[in-house]
């Protein structure tokens, strides 16, 4: 009987070895389109490009280098269970569980797609999730003085030489977290993105997000890179199906979380 | 019968530092990331919907009694761009599946990002990493 567990614990030992001399290759990155050598096109960031994420719970900065909250904002915050972060809970009340939508700029650092479009007198995202889009004008327009407050604001760009298109927003509403660890925003907040064509594949994004109602200095987002996929992957369809959510929900993620039976 | 192999269930116990986070989109926390277990079983259902692509799959335990278990996975979009489509599972395969199981002891888990895949029977492999 003994042998026979020391068989197994060796078997075990042995196949765990194999499994994790293999494993890393298994997960090796793949390469983006490839092309990485070949020269910029200036002022063209068409293509479809992905937020290199170091997880999904990296959103617009480390909750350590968050600044303090306004009294507003605590109580929004003390409202707030994520799934994420340093407050992570299994009992969480992010929107998205019931299909809210992820709203901007949370949707930036999600770890699916998004794609830009040129268009005359815009500038088109489209993202995977969601399905969503958000047009930023290049016309020459102003931001509007008293927009009506939507999940995705509204937004102006223009160029600052040849690599790098400024995008400047506002026009939320406050319903959307910034991040997967639940920190609030206001109507109030503003954001000025910088997306700098590095090389042919590489976008390097900056964006500081001002929103004096609920954050008491400017958040500056650590600089963070996009890549631009092969011209074979295109923008699927990932929508949030409240009905399938309510499956799923019932099959996978309660069952997930609910306490074990004694 | 009792040497069977194709119903050994293969737990690895690996407490392995994953490489980044696992995205779960309603949160990590109820998975154990630094945990990868390896099972073995037979498809009973893939659902390739939004916005988890879920496998369910009926896997032997050591005495011979069948547990059901539910895969949680990435967006249907994730999965086409490694490979997967709507057809790649069908009740009846024969599949082993890497994945960080529920913290709860239930037969539930994460499968993606760098540390899942599944194994067909066939030896092929699809992964389910962020891309």
């Amino acid at each position: 009987m003994q042998r026979r567990a020391l068989k197994s614990i060796a078997a075990l030992t042995a196949s765990a070895a194999l499994f994790l001399l293999t494993f890393p290759l298994a997960g090796q990155e793949r390469p983006a389109a490839k092309s990485a050598a070949s020269p910029a096109p200036k002022r063209d960031l068409s293509g479809v490009w992905q937020f290199q994420s170091g997880g999904g719970a990296q959103g617009l900065a480390p909750e350590k280098d968050m600044p303090p909250m306004t009294p507003w904002a605590q109580a929004r915050f003390a409202t707030e269970k994520p799934g994420y972060g340093s407050r992570a809970t299994t009992e969480g009340n992010d929107p998205i569980l019931h299909c809210d939508p992820m709203g901007f700029p949370r949707v930036i650092f999600l770890p699916t797609p998004f794609e830009f479009v040129a268009a005359p007198g815009r500038m088109l995202q489209f993202f995977e999730r969601e399905h969503e889009w958000r047009p930023i004008w290049t016309d020459g327009r102003s931001l509007p003085k008293d927009p009506d407050p939507t999940w995705y604001g509204y937004a102006i760009g223009h160029w600052e030489g040849d690599d790098t298109f400024v995008v400047e927003s506002s026009g939320f509403n406050d319903k959307s977290w910034l991040g997967a660890t639940g920190y609030p925003h206001s109507e109030d907040m503003r954001t000025v993105e910088r997306y700098r064509r590095m090389d042919h594949d590489t976008i390097a994004y900056d964006i500081t997000v001002y929103d004096p109602t609920a954050y008491t200095k400017p958040i500056v987002a650590p600089q963070k890179t996009m890549k631009l996929l092969a011209k074979t992957d295109e923008i699927e369809e990932l929508v949030c199906v409240a009905s399938e959510e309510e499956a799923f929900a019932k099959k996978i993620r309660i069952p997930a979380v609910a306490q074990p039976k004694k | 019968m009792r040497n069977k192999p194709a119903i050994l269930i293969l737990v690895f116990a690996a407490y392995i530092c994953a490489c980044g986070a696992v995205y779960a989109h309603h949160g990590n926390s109820a998975y154990d990331e630094a945990r990868i277990v390896t099972i073995t079983g037979t498809v009973t259902e893939f659902d390739f919907v939004n916005p988890h692509t879920q496998i369910y799959l009926d896997v032997k335990d050591a005495k011979g009694n069948v547990v059901h278990w539910a895969v949680e996975s990435q967006s249907p979009g994730i999965m086409k761009r490694n490979g997967w489509s709507r057809t790649s599972l069908k009740p009846g395969d024969q599949i082993t599946i890497s994945l960080n199981p529920a913290k709860n002891g239930a037969p539930v888990g994460f499968s993606g990002k760098k540390t899942g895949k599944v194994v067909f029977s066939d030896g092929r492999e699809l992964m389910m990493d962020e891309r």
